[in-house]
């Protein structure tokens, strides 16, 4: 009786604020000229919002996206401006402390899946822009968010305090570096922050947090130096020869996040909706930003070189099971010389998801198919899943034939190894 | 041994039109068997073994090609393995052989292994088979040479040398496991009705949509940095000839419908179920009637009748050829 009473007093109070709340907003609504809520448009798709706020099929920036955890699922919130739902009554500073802190108004912790240790580089005037957009260039969904389904004390958010005081270091806008340029601050900004591109490629630690936030700082050599993110391998991004952008120049780099290949090879898992969503629509100068930036990151001197590039062309060998299972099921596309075709079927020679140190992404799509990134003006191409035909041992040998011929120099891949990627794929697919 | 007993009459009778059109010479209208016999010139007439059909198979097995890695067990892996490298590298491996930016693997995707492309898996159980546009019984490398001279616009394979033989026994591998008297599931081409009316403006249209990326706009091809082809030209002088399966517009449907376009499914095989019948057929027609090398022996197809609807060319057994086709073709006729 008690609850119910109070219940109802709450729903009374609240909807006595909404209204009045409604009202004053729209008296004092702060108009945003269109030339700013295009550049939050632009800063929307850098930010990679629509990514987590939004499902398939659903109005943009509702919500509802499921992110499963090891304790439950937590769903992305509807940051459209509806005032009752959604964020339209932040002001501004409740915005920015939500984006850029993870503390929703009323002192609620978001969950650090929300990448905000990113975000919190982010400068006032691109805060400003996108608040602008989401006030009025979004439109409005009158759709609830989603509790998550932990069970308590999971559920309780203050322990997210004493996250972030131990994780987050870095707790403030981007610092220019002095003795850099403005296009490599710029590539650093935008990599660091608004792109958050540490929350895939960076590896985690204990607590689920990003072991370094940026290139500096004692654990600055681990910004970016690959990271098993499901059951896909977010690549190093550093300069290393294998498994790195040692071998990329800074056109290959923007070739890829502009149309989702370069010469050699396509980007496989969730980097192709990161290029669906977000990158095909930076501005080159940004992308070129980027690429001169992460080619100036140093690579782990630990990490294995390539070997000079001798490339024999490995033929079908009546001794060797992996030529000749590639020979069978692959080469109708890449080719029995492995060079596939330029911008249709990548070639084997130095494709990193081949030779990646960590053979993971090579056995994913072996096993699960995947899909070129959807980009504007580039026909997408799409590889057939072959678990259903392929045996362990037989992707193994495909692995290892692909990992060791035209010069590349991925370790062997046992059957093992591939039976565990499938039973991680037929959990998440 | 079972098919001479089968068909003792059909044996006989063969061995009689052979040794008759021997002695006959080149009187009246050449027929096809003589082309087998001029090709074979150099073997001894007395040795050229009369061709039996095999039986029509009473049944169907599931779909299932042999592995190549077990090769290295079989005592003639490396004779197979060359026959596959032949398929599948054949203007790179047969360049006096193959006229055309072709090689078996173009319309045989995979080297015979993928479904619905004319898969070779269980079809060396099917021959010798009787064929009706050379109107005889024709063997497996018969066959082989139908393809080098219209779909590779090139020139037979000798049947004695080892390409030839390595090409056989790659062929037979494929079948190893095929009952003499079945038939794969999904091995042949897909069968699209003749009913579908093309429309080549609708055909155009899909072709630039869904084919060029791979095919070029003009029908071109496309090559690697090394300048070999990758895609196969579908007309234009490195195409196949228009007396080749794939210049007919609903064995060019049956194809595109069951193999076309790859890349397009997460699904094995991925070129099933992306194009609706209508589809296929609007764009066979538009690819396959562009302009490509001739193959003036064609009138000669289908000397006793029964040729299909979409034969391009004139013939000879219809009686609508010119005198200026019939003089350019050569006599007597080559292919089958």
């Amino acid at each position: 009786m008690k609850v119910t009473n109070k219940k109802s007093r709450f729903y009374y109070v609240s909807g006595f604020l909404l209204i009045f709340g409604a009202v004053g907003l729209a008296q004092a609504a702060p108009q945003f000229s269109q030339q700013e809520i295009e550049r939050g448009a632009y800063v929307a798709k850098v930010g990679d919002c629509i990514a987590c706020h939004a499902v398939q099929g659903g109005k943009p920036f509702a919500g509802g996206f499921p992110m499963p955890l090891p304790v439950g699922t937590i769903y992305s919130s509807n940051i459209t401006p509806d005032p009752t739902y959604g964020i339209g009554k932040y002001s501004f500073e409740d915005f920015d402390r939500a984006v850029r802190h993870g503390v929703a108004p009323g002192g609620k912790y978001l969950y650090p899946a929300m990448p905000y240790p990113s975000y919190a580089k982010v400068t006032p005037e691109d805060m400003k822009a996108l608040y602008a957009y989401f006030m009025q260039g979004v439109k409005p969904v009158a759709q609830p968010n989603k509790p998550p389904t932990m069970i308590w004390p999971l559920t309780i958010r203050w322990p997210l305090a004493i996250w972030n005081w131990m994780y987050v270091s870095e707790d403030h806008v981007y610092r220019p570096d002095p003795k850099q340029g403005a296009q490599w601050n710029r590539g650093a900004y935008l990599t660091e922050g608004l792109g958050h591109c540490g929350a895939c490629h960076t590896p985690r630690g204990i607590g689920m947090q990003e072991k370094a936030l940026s290139a500096s700082g004692a654990s600055g050599s681990l910004f970016l130096s690959g990271a098993k993110i499901e059951s896909w391998y977010a690549r190093n991004l550093r300069g290393n020869d294998v498994g790195g952008l040692g071998n990329w120049s800074v056109a290959d780099i923007v070739q890829l996040l502009k149309t989702g290949r370069n010469s050699s090879g396509a980007a496989v898992g969730s980097m192709t909706e990161v290029i669906h969503h977000s990158s095909q629509y930076w501005t080159d100068a940004d992308l070129q930003a980027v690429a001169i930036y992460l080619k100036s990151l140093p690579a782990d001197p630990n990490k294995p070189k390539a070997p000079p590039p001798v490339a024999p062309v490995p033929q079908p060998d009546l001794h060797s099971a992996g030529s000749l299972a590639y020979a069978q099921y692959c080469a109708v596309c890449h080719q029995n010389d492995g060079e596939g075709a330029a911008g249709v079927f990548p070639a084997m020679a130095g494709n990193p998801t081949v030779e990646s140190r960590d053979a993971l992404n090579l056995i994913h799509v072996i096993l699960a198919g995947g899909k070129t990134a959807e980009v504007k003006g580039v026909h997408p191409f799409t590889m057939p899943a072959f678990a259903g035909v392929l045996s362990d041992q037989q992707v193994a040998d495909i692995a290892t034939f692909v990992r060791s011929g035209w010069g590349n120099s991925g370790a062997a891949v046992s059957a093992s190894e591939v039976a565990k990627v499938r039973a991680d794929i037929a959990k998440t697919h | 041994m079972q098919n001479s007993k089968t068909h003792p009459r059909a044996n006989l009778s063969m061995r009689t039109l052979l040794a008759a059109s021997m002695l006959a010479g080149l009187a009246f209208q050449p027929t096809m068997a003589q082309t087998a016999l001029a090709q074979t010139a150099s073997s001894p007439a007395a040795a050229a073994p009369a061709l039996v059909a095999k039986p029509k198979p009473t049944h169907e097995v599931p779909f299932k090609a042999p592995d190549l890695a077990s090769l290295a067990h079989e005592p003639n892996g490396a004779e197979i393995l060359y026959g596959y490298r032949l398929m599948t590298q054949t203007k790179k491996l047969l360049p006096n052989n193959v006229g055309a930016a072709m090689n078996c693997t173009s319309c045989h995707l995979g080297g015979g292994f993928v479904p619905h492309s004319s898969a070779f898996v269980g079809q060396n159980a099917l021959y010798p088979m009787y064929n009706p546009r050379a109107a005889r019984v024709v063997s497996m490398a018969d066959r082989i040479n139908g393809c080098m001279m219209r779909s590779m616009n090139g020139k037979p394979i000798p049947k004695n040398s080892p390409e030839m033989k390595a090409m056989l026994a790659f062929m037979a591998w494929m079948a190893k496991d095929v009952p003499a008297d079945a038939k794969v599931k999904g091995a042949a081409l897909y069968k699209i009705s003749t009913s579908i009316k093309p429309d080549p403006v609708r055909g155009k249209a899909i072709y630039a949509e869904r084919c060029a990326a791979c095919h070029g706009i003009d029908g071109e091809g496309s090559k690697n940095a090394k300048g070999e082809y990758v895609f196969p030209p579908l007309w234009g002088p490195d195409s196949f000839n228009i007396g080749a399966g794939m210049a007919r517009t609903y064995t060019a449907a049956g194809f595109v419908k069951g193999a076309m376009p790859v890349a397009d499914s997460l699904h094995l095989p991925t070129g099933v179920g992306r194009m609706s019948d209508q589809d296929a057929v609007d764009v066979a027609d538009y690819f396959s009637h562009q302009p490509r090398p001739d193959f003036p022996a064609a009138i000669y197809d289908w000397p006793k009748g029964g040729a299909p609807k979409d034969v391009r060319y004139c013939l000879v057994s219809l009686g609508n050829c010119t005198p200026a086709e019939i003089a350019k073709a050569p006599k007597p006729p080559g292919g089958k």
